[in-house]
C-alpha cells in the first residue's frame, strides 16, 4: 500500500486527473516517436532562446541553432528597438546569412552573391537585380514569430503561431515578470551536449527525490534535510501544460565555509539593487516544452534542454544577474554561485545518460512514476496529448487528400 | 625563471607563489585550473586563500572595478579561482578526482567577471 510521506501534499485534482499508473518507455528513446514531438512540439511551441540583454542596442544580433529542424535563427533589434526574427538564410539561393554568433551591424551580406538585407529583414540590395524574374519587396528574410516575457526572448517556428507568446505562458506571464531576470543585464552561462532524450534530461531537473543519492556533497543541503529526507516540495501547480512547484527549505541548511562567505557577499549587493525579495526565491515555473526557471535571488538559474535527437540534446543554463559586477565581493559571490551550480549539473549529466542506456536496451516496457514525480507525470502527458493530436490532425489531412 | 609578473598588493606577498598557476582571466580558464591541478597544489592554494579571502575582498571592495591596477587583477583573479577550487576542498573532497571527470562537459560560455578580460 501507498504509504504517504509527512511532506506529502494531498493529491490536487489536476494530479489525480494524471493518474498514478506506469509509462510507456518507448517515447524516451525511439525515433518514431521523436519525429512525432518535432512536428506536434517544437515546431509549433513558444521556446526560450536568449535575452534581451544580448541585444543591447540597435543593430545588436544573435544567431541560435535549432538543430532538430535544420534550422538557423537571426534575431535581430533594429533601429526603432524592435526585436525581430528570421531564419538565416538568404532569398536567392539559400545560403547561410550570418556565420557569426552574436554581433553589431545594421545590415548582413550574403557572401555568395552579396545579397544585402537589412536587421528589419527587408532586401536592400543585390547585384544585376534587374535581370531577376521578381521583386525586392518579395524577397525579404523569412520571419520567424518573436516576442519577448520577462526579459526572455521566444519564438515560435510555427508560420503562424495559434496563440501569442501571452496566451501561451497565461497567468505565468505576470508571475514571471516580477522576477529578476525580467530586469537581468547580463547571465554566467554554461552549456552541456547529452547524450539523452531531451524529456529524460529535463525531468531529472522536476524532481527533488534523487538529490541525497546524487547531490550528497554540492548541492542536496538545501532542499533536503533530516525533516524531509526526499526533498518533497510545498506544492505544485498545474497551468495547462506549464507547472511549478514550491521547492522546500531546509531550516538548517548545512554550508560549506565558502558558500556562507560568498552568498554573504552577494547578498549586500543584492539588496542594493532592491533584488534580495525572497517571495519567489523557492518557486520553480516549468514553461512547456523544456524551460524551467528558479526564483532564488543568489542563484536565478533557467535551463532549458533542446533536442538533438530522440537520444541526444543540448542543455543551456544561464544564471541571470542585474547590473554590471558592482565590486570585488559581487563579481566573487556571483562566481561561486556559478562554479557551485555547475558542481551540482555535472553531477546530473552522468547519471542522466547511464538511464538513456539502459532506456535503449528497450529491457523497460514502462517506468513508474512516484508522487513527487507528479510533474514528470505531467510533462508527458502533455507530450503525448499533442502528439495525438497532431497525428489525428495528419490523419485527417491525409483522408481529406 | 619565469618572467610572469606575480606582484600583488602590499599585504598579499604571500599568494605570489599562486599567481602563475591560479590567476587565470576567464571563469572557463579558472575551473580548467581546479580540473588540472593535483590535491596538493589545491590544499597549498586552499589554505593560503583561505587565510586571505576576506580581506582581500574587503582591499579590493574599496576601489572600483574600473580602477584595478594589474596587481588588483592578479588578486581578483586568485579570489575567484578560489571560488572554484573551495567546492573541490571543502565539499567534493575525496571524490573530487572523479567528478572532475565530468564537469569539462560543462562548458563554460560567459560570465560577468569575463568582460575584465575583454576589456
Amino acid at each position: 500500500m501507498t504509504v504517504p510521506h509527512q511532506f506529502q501534499q494531498s493529491e490536487s485534482a489536476e494530479a489525480l486527473a494524471l493518474g498514478t499508473g506506469p509509462i510507456p518507455a518507448g517515447p524516451y528513446y525511439l525515433d518514431d516517436y521523436f519525429d512525432l514531438e518535432r512536428e506536434a512540439i517544437f515546431r509549433r511551441s513558444w521556446l526560450n532562446i536568449g535575452h534581451v540583454c544580448e541585444l543591447p542596442e540597435p543593430g545588436s544580433f544573435i544567431v541560435r541553432e535549432f538543430d532538430f529542424a535544420n534550422a538557423s535563427i537571426l534575431i535581430t533589434r533594429d533601429k526603432d528597438d524592435l526585436i525581430r526574427a528570421f531564419h538565416n538564410v538568404c532569398t536567392h539561393r539559400g545560403t547561410q546569412l550570418v556565420s557569426e554568433p552574436s554581433g553589431k551591424r545594421s545590415s548582413f551580406t550574403c557572401r555568395y552573391h552579396a545579397w544585402s538585407f537589412g536587421n528589419t529583414g527587408e532586401l536592400r540590395g543585390a547585384a544585376d537585380f534587374e535581370r531577376f524574374y521578381v521583386e525586392k519587396k518579395d524577397l525579404g528574410l523569412t520571419k520567424v514569430a518573436v516576442d519577448v516575457c520577462a526579459g526572455l526572448i521566444f519564438v515560435n517556428l510555427d508560420p503562424s503561431p495559434k496563440q501569442t507568446l501571452r496566451e501561451y505562458l497565461g497567468v505565468l506571464a505576470g508571475q514571471l515578470e516580477v522576477q529578476p531576470v525580467a530586469s537581468a543585464t547580463t547571465f554566467s552561462e554554461y552549456v552541456y551536449e547529452i547524450d539523452a532524450n531531451w524529456k529524460l534530461t529535463y525531468d531529472n531537473f522536476q524532481e527533488n527525490y534523487h538529490l541525497r543519492f546524487i547531490h550528497p556533497r554540492s548541492g542536496g543541503g538545501g532542499a533536503v534535510g533530516p525533516d524531509n529526507p526526499f526533498g518533497y516540495p510545498e506544492r505544485y501547480g498545474f497551468y495547462g501544460a506549464h507547472r511549478t512547484q514550491k521547492i522546500w527549505t531546509n531550516p538548517a541548511p548545512v554550508l560549506s565555509a565558502t558558500q556562507k562567505l560568498a552568498f554573504g557577499k552577494l547578498v549586500p549587493a543584492l539588496m542594493q539593487r532592491g533584488m534580495m525579495n525572497t517571495e519567489h526565491a523557492r518557486d520553480y515555473y516549468a514553461l512547456f516544452p523544456n524551460f524551467f526557471l528558479i526564483g532564488t535571488p543568489t542563484q536565478h538559474f533557467t535551463h532549458y534542454v533542446i533536442p538533438i535527437n530522440a537520444r541526444k540534446s543540448r542543455g543551456v543554463i544561464r544564471i541571470y544577474w542585474v547590473g554590471d559586477d558592482m565590486n570585488a565581493s559581487e563579481r566573487f559571490g556571483r562566481e561561486f554561485s556559478m562554479a557551485m551550480a555547475r558542481d551540482v549539473h555535472s553531477e546530473d549529466r552522468a547519471v542522466i545518460e547511464a538511464g538513456q542506456r539502459g532506456l535503449n536496451s528497450g529491457a523497460l516496457k514502462h517506468i513508474h512514476f512516484q508522487s513527487q514525480e507528479v510533474l514528470l507525470r505531467h510533462l508527458m502527458h502533455n507530450v503525448d496529448a499533442k502528439v495525438q493530436a497532431y497525428k489525428a490532425e495528419k490523419d485527417a489531412t491525409e483522408k481529406r487528400q | 625563471m619565469s618572467d610572469i609578473n606575480t606582484s600583488l598588493p602590499v599585504g598579499f606577498e604571500a599568494l605570489s607563489p599562486f599567481v602563475e598557476f591560479w590567476a587565470a582571466d576567464t571563469a572557463a580558464k579558472r575551473a580548467q585550473c581546479r580540473d588540472s591541478s593535483d590535491e596538493a597544489d589545491r590544499a597549498a592554494f586552499y589554505s593560503a586563500m583561505n587565510a586571505l579571502i576576506s580581506d582581500a575582498l574587503t582591499y579590493l571592495d574599496a576601489k572600483p572595478l574600473s580602477e584595478f591596477d594589474d596587481s588588483d587583477q592578479r588578486l581578483m583573479q586568485l579570489a575567484l579561482s578560489f571560488a572554484h577550487v573551495s567546492m573541490a576542498v571543502e565539499l567534493q573532497r575525496e571524490e573530487e578526482p572523479r567528478h572532475a571527470l565530468n564537469r569539462p562537459y560543462m562548458r563554460i560560455t560567459r560570465a560577468p567577471s569575463d568582460r575584465a578580460a575583454e576589456q
